[in-house]
């Protein structure tokens, strides 16, 4: 079942979908193949800020005039995945005033609208700024979602006659005579593995060119295809709270250093972040010191912090790029614009192209660049319209206030769903009555997991990021049964007590770094709950015996039984199933 | 927008305290790490969070948009605001631009444990209603700067606080829904509504009380004229099977007048009467007890100036009428506080409402020392005095047997047993405490035509338990549970006061 297309784009982060899909406007036949789900990589795992450019305007100009243009495009043609919340950069009384004056002054020069605002006007925004932030310059950085946008970018391309397999890594890139002439993919079967397409089968996909779009993992691929692509990874924390102190974007005024920026991104602040060089993108370690090094600094500018709830941190790595022989020492000083290398120039490797560097905020631009470099390799005549053309979801103001009547939800509930599901939201909450909120923290209702379930399959963790699901305060602990009971609707048990665990574990794995305070109240009645009310950490179902089935009743209303033997039907199950019971 | 409330009722001259200078101000209490129950930590910032100049000096230039800390509900009297009088004061809740309380916040401490919810009457009771945990940190955490949808389900919580209580993790509930109350009535609910009409009457309870009690008798009749409280359901939306209360000939204040004030005096030993409204105009009763057992006490009781305790208020999200009542008590019971006395109310929705939800709500000068100084009047007794060797060996004259409930908000300052132990030593009272379910009417709750079903299914517990206990006088510190309990089982139903003052033959 080998297939020749024009295209295959490898990776599917922020760079590889918004590549995809420009290709496939263009009318060219893509595939996107990407090892875990959409935004596995790096993408999954920044910061969220769609840049204005301010924090570039010093050092950056070139990235800062980039960022401003493409954030105005996103505001445009992605309004679903983005929320407005204008930025600050604040001093404080030991920052530099030459260095804020060289901001203001970048900025201006880089067409970024900007206010010079005093410390009483930045706190009478903001109250929980600190009380000595002397002045603030206010830019228009915003909150991106990297989750709705890579999936709308997915979506669209799809629509547009693209084929997205996610689960499915590039174990090799087929070179003949001297050419890349397509890859090798596997997809994965294991524990917890989607019921997609043929799990454990190896396809050929021969195409007419290659994208490489790994990101962090481009040297990886390079490999396979014999040539050398000097990816420097480069580490960052960020650390979640439980609710937002601040609505605004708020930078620190200073050269460069670590822990200066607070995100608010849907319920929760996002603090970070750290820069540090690790040898391997997949394996680093994520150390205690980064997660006190967010709070401590950057409770100066927001003293509240030092005492809020932490929900969890992770990391994620930079693919930061530099061109052979540039020899920088410390990773902050390497270029965050991106890059374009095309083996057939570079390597005497034609057939395949590598974008490493930039952001997420000038994904589009990238994709713009990349699609133009391969239509052209291609001799496709065809332009682009990304920058025009709204994402699946933001073409027109969501009815939210109507919603509410319509869908019956709680009206905070409805404006998260509104929100996150833009103007797809009629299609999604129309047809499931009743419609209970499964997941509490973050306001999501059974509609909404379903039609997640349903563009994702049995993957919670991609119902998760499509949703939100499982992403407040309890982190799991209420909802991934409640979760898994829709899958249950679906797809066989064990596919759904494998996708349970796999998104528990995943909730887990960020918590092991916020374990003190109020969120280890929480992991430690999640655990109980889980292992004892539900008895997880001794399911029969688990265990290597069959489970009696036959000695429970079939509930109360089965039978008109009289009281009498309505009694003797319980004892079989009072006592847990004695062959269950190990 | 109009005000309906009696800002120039005579109550101010009612007042018996001495008419001296202000003291020199209460001594406040700097220490603040002991915060009031259900308010989050404070101190965690060092620093107000409020934004007051460094310098100390205080410009008299405000800008007018600076946010207030209370709701940005402007004060009638021009009053203060304790940023600029105390520039130490911390405060714990923070602002929302526009000046509307930001207790998103508080979410934090909530772990969903959901103990709130399966101890909120109405949730048991109510289908729809999404419980506290849902009203309160999930709403809050769900909110963003600017959002101005509150779910209309918060108009269906009593404020009865049991939540509050219930909660292990200290998340402020009550004071998360009467924000949340405030910001929907305010800015989602149609100001001309039959609703918005009924229920800014109930909660301006004392206004139509202090005309009624001009004309008590024909106040009274008109509220027998057969079909007049139907007319009220179809007109207001009242409920029609409720009983109004009786207005009393002589109302308290003018009872007080008549007797010539205090008969004891001791600068030593003051305390500050508050009365509330209904002590004042329906049950004297309740107040001649607490001047006759205080002075008994060797007491001397001040009267202060008052108005509404703002708990009707708090349950229909009239948060700028209870305001300007709160800047009335709480300047003249500082003025008390400073000659010495302790506030003592005989009304538990009272005491709870100046001892919790004041500070938790406002920002007035002097409030924190008001909920300091705040106790409730048997409690107050039990702490300073030796009630127990007082009552041992008392008899009743006549022989009763009572059955007691403890309302919310009595639970809620863990008062709820203080009754059925005070009485434990009298000869010839029995008290039976008939259960820690609610009355279900909540103040004006239950006043409602399309709450009354609610309030009487959440009722039914306590009147069963009424009926079951052996004494067939009701007794409760709270006036809208006694009439709740009135209404359930025709009981006569009584204050611990007016039990204290037989017992101990005030
Ligand atoms: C800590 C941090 C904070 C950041 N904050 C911001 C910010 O606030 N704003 C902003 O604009 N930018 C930010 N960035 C930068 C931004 O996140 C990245 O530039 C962007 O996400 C890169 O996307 P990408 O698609 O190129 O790479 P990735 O998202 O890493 O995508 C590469 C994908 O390739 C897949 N892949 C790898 N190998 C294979 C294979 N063999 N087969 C199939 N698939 C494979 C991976 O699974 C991965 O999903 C931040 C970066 C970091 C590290
Ligand atoms: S105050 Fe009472 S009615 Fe309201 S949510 Fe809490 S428990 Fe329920
Ligand atoms: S009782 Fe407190 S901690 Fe538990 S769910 Fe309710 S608010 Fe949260």
């Amino acid at each position: 079942m080998d297939q020749q297309v024009d295209v295959v784009v490898v990776g599917g982060g922020s760079t590889g979908c918004g590549v995809v899909r420009d290709l496939a406007r263009r009318g060219l036949d893509a595939v996107l193949v990407e090892k875990g789900n959409l935004t596995h990589g790096t993408t999954g795992r920044m910061h969220g800020l769609l840049h204005s450019g301010g924090r570039y305007a010093v050092s950056d100009q070139k990235s800062a005039r980039e960022c401003i243009e493409e954030n105005r495009v996103l505001r445009d043609i992605a309004g679903h995945c983005v929320e407005e919340t204008g930025g600050l950069f604040v001093k404080r009384p030991e920052d530099s005033e030459e260095y804020f004056q060289e901001k203001l002054e970048g900025c201006r020069a880089c067409d970024i609208p900007v206010e010079v605002i005093d410390g009483e006007e930045a706190r009478r925004r903001e109250p929980y700024l600190a009380r000595d932030v002397e002045k603030a310059i206010a830019l228009p950085d915003g909150a991106v979602d990297p989750f709705r946008l890579c999936v709308a970018n997915a979506a669209d391309a799809r629509e547009h006659g693209a084929r997205i397999e996610t689960h499915a890594p590039v174990t090799d890139v087929l070179v003949e005579g001297g050419e890349v002439v397509g890859v090798e993919v596997e997809h994965e079967t294991g524990p917890g593995e989607r019921v997609h397409r043929e799990p454990g089968t190896t396809e050929e996909i021969r195409a007419r060119h290659v994208v490489n779009a790994t990101g962090a993992w481009a040297g990886n691929l390079g490999e396979m295809a014999g040539v050398d692509v000097e990816v420097r990874p480069s580490k960052g924390v960020m650390t979640v709270m439980n609710t937002r102190q601040v609505d605004t974007v708020i930078n620190r005024c200073r050269p460069k250093g670590d822990a200066d920026i607070i995100v608010p991104h849907e319920t929760a602040c996002i603090l970070g972040t750290t820069d540090e060089e690790v040898d391997d993108p997949e394996d680093y370690p994520e150390e205690e010191w980064e997660v006190d090094l967010m709070i401590e600094t950057l409770s100066e500018l927001v003293p509240a912090l030092k005492d809020a709830r932490t929900l969890r941190s992770f990391w994620g790595v930079r693919p930061l790029y530099e061109p052979p022989g540039t020899g920088t020492e410390d990773p902050t000083d390497i270029t965050r614009d991106y890059f374009l290398l095309d083996h057939g120039d570079r390597d005497d490797l034609p057939g395949m192209t590598t974008i490493v560097g930039g952001k997420l905020t000038t994904y589009r631009m990238m994709a713009e660049s990349i699609s133009d470099h391969v239509c052209d390799a291609l001799g496709h005549d065809a332009t682009c319209d990304t920058a025009d053309a709204p994402l699946p979801g933001s073409e027109s103001e969501a009815r939210m206030a109507e919603l509410m009547d319509e869908f019956g939800l709680r009206s905070p509930v409805a404006r998260r769903s509104g929100q996150r599901l833009g103007s797809r939201a009629d299609d999604v909450l129309d047809d499931c009555d009743p419609n209970p909120v499964i997941c509490q923290c973050e306001g999501v209702t059974r509609a909404e997991v379903r039609d997640a379930i349903g563009e994702a399959g049995s993957d919670l963790n991609a119902v998760r990021l499509r949703t939100r699901a499982s992403m407040g305060n309890c982190q799991g602990g209420f909802c991934t049964h409640r979760i898994a009971a829709e899958l249950a609707q679906e797809y066989p048990e064990p596919v759904v007590r494998d996708a349970e665990d796999e998104l528990y574990q995943e909730r887990w794995k960020g918590q092991r770094h916020a374990l003190w305070g109020r969120q280890l109240s929480q992991a430690m009645l999640n655990h109980l709950l889980h292992a004892t009310t539900m008895n997880r950490d001794g399911d029969p179902a688990n265990l290597d015996s069959e489970v009696d089935f036959g000695a429970f009743d079939a509930g109360a209303d089965s039978e008109p039984a009289g009281p009498n033997e309505g009694g003797n039907a319980g004892t079989a199950t009072a006592d847990g199933g004695t062959d269950g019971d190990r | 927008m109009t005000r309906h409330t009696d800002d120039g009722d005579g109550d101010a001259e009612g007042g018996n305290g001495p008419d001296g200078e202000r003291g020199d101000g209460p001594a406040a209490d700097t220490d603040r790490s002991t915060p009031a129950p259900g308010v989050p930590e404070a101190g965690r910032d060092e620093q107000p969070s409020i934004f007051v100049p460094d310098d100390g000096e205080v410009s008299d230039e405000t800008p007018p948009e600076r946010p207030a800390t209370d709701g940005g509900v402007e004060s009638a009297t021009g009053g203060s605001d304790s940023a600029d009088l105390d520039p130490d004061a911390y405060d714990p809740v923070d602002v929302f631009p526009g000046g509307d309380l930001d207790l998103r916040e508080g979410a934090d401490s909530c772990y969903k444990c959901t103990s709130c919810d399966t101890s909120c009457p109405v949730a048991e009771v109510d289908e729809e209603f999404p419980g506290p945990k849902f009203q309160g940190p999930e709403q809050w955490r769900l909110k963003r700067k600017g959002d101005h949808d509150i779910d209309e389900s918060i108009t269906s919580c009593s404020n009865c606080m049991r939540c509050d209580d219930a909660c292990p993790s200290s998340v402020p509930l009550s004071q998360m829904h009467n924000e949340a109350r405030g910001q929907f009535v305010e800015s989602q609910m149609e100001k001309l509504s039959r609703e918005y009409v009924r229920n800014r009457i109930l909660s301006n309870y004392r206004f139509f009380a202090s005309i009624a009690s001009k004309v008590p008798r024909l106040a009274n009749a008109a509220t027998k004229i057969p079909g007049a409280m139907k007319l009220g359901e179809k007109v207001l939306g009242i409920a029609g099977d409720r009983e109004f209360p009786d207005f009393a000939t002589q109302t308290f204040r003018e009872w007080w007048k008549d007797r010539g004030g205090a008969q004891v005096t001791d600068p030593d030993k003051r305390v500050a009467y508050f009365h509330g409204c209904y002590s004042n105009y329906n049950t004297p009763e309740v107040g001649k007890a607490m001047v006759r057992v205080y002075e008994h006490f060797g007491y001397e009781v001040m009267v202060p100036p008052q108005k509404c305790s703002g708990t009707p208020m708090f349950a229909n999200g009239m948060l700028k009428d209870a305001r300007r009542h709160a800047e009335t008590n709480v300047e003249n019971l500082v003025e008390a506080i400073g000659e010495g006395a302790d506030v003592i109310a005989s009304c538990t929705s009272c005491s709870l409402s100046l001892r919790q939800e004041y500070p938790e709500l406002f920002d007035i000068h002097g409030i924190e020392d008001v909920s300091e100084h705040t106790y409730e009047a048997l409690e107050y007794l039990r702490i300073n005095e030796d009630l127990e060797g007082e009552l041992a060996g008392t008899e009743l004259a006549d022989e009763q047997a009572f059955a007691y409930h403890a309302p919310c908000h009595a639970r809620n300052q863990g008062l709820s047993r203080q009754a059925v132990e005070t009485f434990r030593d009298v000869d010839g009272v029995t008290m039976e405490d008939v259960g820690d379910s609610c009355s279900g009417i909540s103040g004006t709750y239950g006043w409602k035509a399309e709450k009354y079903e609610t309030s009487m299914e959440i009722g039914e517990e306590m009147f069963e338990h009424m009926e079951d206990a052996k004494g067939d006088v009701g007794m409760t510190e709270c006036p809208t549970c006694a009439m709740q309990m009135e209404h359930g089982t025709g009981y006569e139903v009584e204050h611990p006061l007016q039990l204290l003052e037989d017992a101990v033959g005030a």
